[in-house]
């Protein structure tokens, strides 16, 4: 079985291959955006002997690139998604790059769409969450976002991207398998999801408090998509993806602080952050975008609302954290403190 | 009376578009649209705009709008624009106007034979410090322009210059002036006013300082260049610099009178006087008095601010203010076609010397 990891050079698809190493897939095809990726590739291949790497570079926002990508494979695991840059380049890299890719799909002579099984990954920005109450627990069954104009463009990028995947699947027959996962962090990764709270100018401002972070250990969350990608019974299934053990925002930001570098933070309480975000977008609307809305209150609401989170239906397929979130931390800690040492 | 606009190509400038014409009253957005649906979808979504098209020719029979604003890749402006032009629409056109100057003539010609009004979005000469520099200019302050600077910082590692690294098939690539011909405009724009020669004599070279840069692995984007203009009466000299840092937009302006210095990012414009102070106190004060004219343009921005007029795109705010006034009094448009046909020449005119194997 030939297996196609589109973005697999990135922060996830690194891991992601490596777990389809482990997990017995000896004959995948890397896309890859930036050649000088492919050297770290080339030496988790080494270390499973038997196992084939095949390299494609190029954007998936070019259809030749596509067609060439997709040709006689059979399991796509696709993670490519704009992650920061203008609206529009964020759907360009997300909507687009799929679209793209599911038309390469459907293009192909070599092998029938119906006996392909494609792993998508989603995110929990696709979730509608700001009008739950707080505490409620999100689960796959809670609905998706239905004012995706509300909220960050990422979210929204990401919503557009999964309701395209499903409408080709409708349409198509194809195998669709859908991963959500909360904040993906790890070693290679950001120090901060927006879910702690922001950097604005030398302060930060800590929003998150006491609620729940749904973090994913990239090793673990690399995990839940390979196992989820070859179960028999995964296809037509969403699944959240999450680790068990889950830190505050507080305690994220404490331990970063102790492992990392002291940073200047305010704390906001809930109430307080939805009086700033009434006011700025007041300011905002009365000046006609002078200071841009940074924080909604639809945004703060789905953000710093707090919930709880649910991977049951992830353990269903027999997941289990493979790195304890302690040892997750620390590493991701280590990490940063390092890259930190580096910076000019 | 209220105008119908429509824009055609929903990349990342249009966002600007969308809300620069929200801000005119007598203006109201019909529609947007975009060869590949998705992404006149998200523009519409995200901005509550009421209707989105993929095909143009349909979007000017069902809405038909009385202003096209046309913010697509230049190589579909001369396209786009004959199409509206000959519904009826005038034309708000994103920079750069065209691959070639016989294109933005072309451009200009089937407006002029369509009776239509046309502009570029050339809104750097209309932001604030520009208005004052023309202002200190036209009143004899400066005197007669000797010599021009015109500095433009860029970042390859912003939103647009991320985009444009990372994709071998971006569009800036495939223009015959490169990265240059998508911002060299403004640079231009901001010497022409100070010359008036036609075909002044142009020397440019460039060069890439910094290859890693290109991440598409194609290293054929040059990312520093310098210009030397020599016209008849006055000389410039303009340089772009993607390496430079801090990321700065200035222009000195050498008159035979005072000099003038305009900081575009900081929004001031200061004036460097004659010195009359006698001997050693002619040295001692000048700091003083240039740390005064500091002040006074930063409570001037303070005050702009509080009056919220200091927006990032307020000259572009302006310079569609004026144009959709063109339309409704039938006035002549506020950039002169002559003007726009000015800085493509002497932009074509750069690439020639700086990109020489790929002009056509």
């Amino acid at each position: 079985m030939k297996v196609l990891v589109t973005g697999a050079g990135g922060f996830l698809g690194v891991h992601v291959v490596e777990r389809l190493l482990a997990h017995g897939y000896t004959d995948i095809r890397c896309l890859l955006r930036d050649r000088a990726k492919a050297a770290r590739l080339l030496a988790l291949s080494e270390l499973h002997p038997g196992s084939q790497l095949e390299f494609c570079y190029g954007n998936l926002r070019s259809k030749s690139i596509c067609a060439q990508a997709v040709a006689d494979v059979s399991l796509v695991v696709h993670l490519v998604a704009g992650m920061k840059g203008a609206p529009a380049e964020l759907f360009a890299d997300s909507v687009v790059a799929s679209r793209n890719l599911l038309y390469a799909l459907e293009a192909r002579d070599s092998m029938p769409l119906a006996q392909t099984r494609v792993v998508l990954v989603s995110s929990f920005g696709v979730y509608c969450v700001a009008s739950l109450r707080r505490g409620a627990r999100i689960d796959e069954m809670t609905p998706l976002e239905d004012h995706p104009e509300l909220r960050d463009t990422y979210s929204y990028s990401k919503l557009r991207q999964e309701q395209l995947f499903w409408e080709y699947q409708r349409k198509s027959g194809f195998e669709l398998v859908v991963l959500r996962p909360g904040v993906i962090y790890g070693p290679g990764g950001g120090a901060f999801s927006t879910r702690v709270g922001l950097q604005i100018g030398p302060v930060f401002f800590h929003l998150g408090g006491s609620n729940l972070l749904p973090l994913s250990f990239v090793v673990n969350c690399a995990e839940a998509i390979v196992l989820a990608a070859g179960h028999p019974d995964s296809a037509g299934q969403v699944y959240n993806v999450h680790d068990d053990v889950l830190p505050t925002a507080s305690r994220y930001l404490r331990e970063y602080k102790r492992h990392v570098k002291r940073i200047r933070s305010i704390r906001l309480p809930y109430f307080a952050t939805r009086m700033l975000a009434r006011f700025l977008e007041g300011y905002n609307r009365r000046s006609q975008g002078q200071l841009p809305a940074v924080i909604t209150r639809y945004k703060a609401a789905a953000a710093w609302g707090g919930n709880r989170f649910d991977n049951a239906k992830l353990h269903s397929l027999g997941w289990r954290q493979l790195v304890a979130t302690r040892d997750a931390m620390a590493q991701t800690f280590e990490y940063l403190q390092k890259a930190e040492a580096l910076r000019p | 009376m209220s105008l119908r606009a429509a824009i055609v190509g929903c990349g990342k400038i249009a966002d600007a578009h969308v809300e620069e014409i929200r801000k005119i009253s007598s203006v109201q957005l019909c529609a947007v649209c975009d060869l590949e649906p998705i992404m006149a979808e998200q523009l519409a979504v995200r901005c509550g705009v009421p209707r989105w098209y993929s095909d143009v020719a349909k979007l000017l029979d069902e809405e038909k709008p009385d202003v096209i604003h046309i913010t697509t890749p230049p190589q579909s402006h001369l396209s786009v624009t004959r199409q509206a032009v000959a519904a009826g629409c005038h034309v708000f056109l994103e920079k750069p106007v065209a691959l070639h100057h016989c294109d933005a003539e072309a451009i200009v010609a089937a407006a002029i034979a369509a009776g239509r009004k046309l502009t570029v979005n050339y809104w750097p000469r209309f932001e604030a410090p520009a208005l004052e520099l023309r202002r200190l200019y036209e009143t004899g302050v400066l005197g007669d322009p000797v010599h021009v600077e015109s500095s433009y910082g860029y970042d390859l590692a912003g939103e647009f210059g991320m985009a444009l690294r990372r994709d071998p098939e971006h569009w800036v690539r495939q223009l015959p002036g490169k990265l240059f011909q998508n911002v060299l405009d403004h640079v231009l724009n901001r010497i022409t006013p100070f010359l008036d020669d036609d075909q002044p004599f142009i020397h440019a070279v460039a060069y890439c300082r910094d290859a890693s840069a290109d991440q598409a692995g194609r290293s054929e984007l040059l990312d520093e260049l310098r210009v030397i203009i020599r016209g008849a009466h006055a000389s410039a000299y303009a340089t772009f610099s993607a390496n430079a840092r801090p990321i700065g937009q200035t222009l000195r302006v050498y008159g035979t009178k005072n000099t003038a210095f305009v900081d575009f990012m900081a929004r001031t414009v200061v004036l460097e006087r004659k010195q009359t102070f006698p001997s050693a106190l002619g040295r001692l004060f000048p700091p003083f008095l240039v740390a005064k004219d500091y002040l006074r343009q930063g409570l001037k921005n303070v005050n702009s601010f509080s009056h919220a007029r200091f927006h990032f795109f307020d000259g572009m705010r302006r310079l569609l203010g004026e144009f959709y006034l063109s339309i409704e009094q039938d006035s002549a448009p506020p950039i002169a076609y002559g003007e726009i046909l000015r800085v493509t020449s002497m932009m074509e005119r750069i690439f020639e010397q700086v990109y020489p194997e790929v002009q056509v």
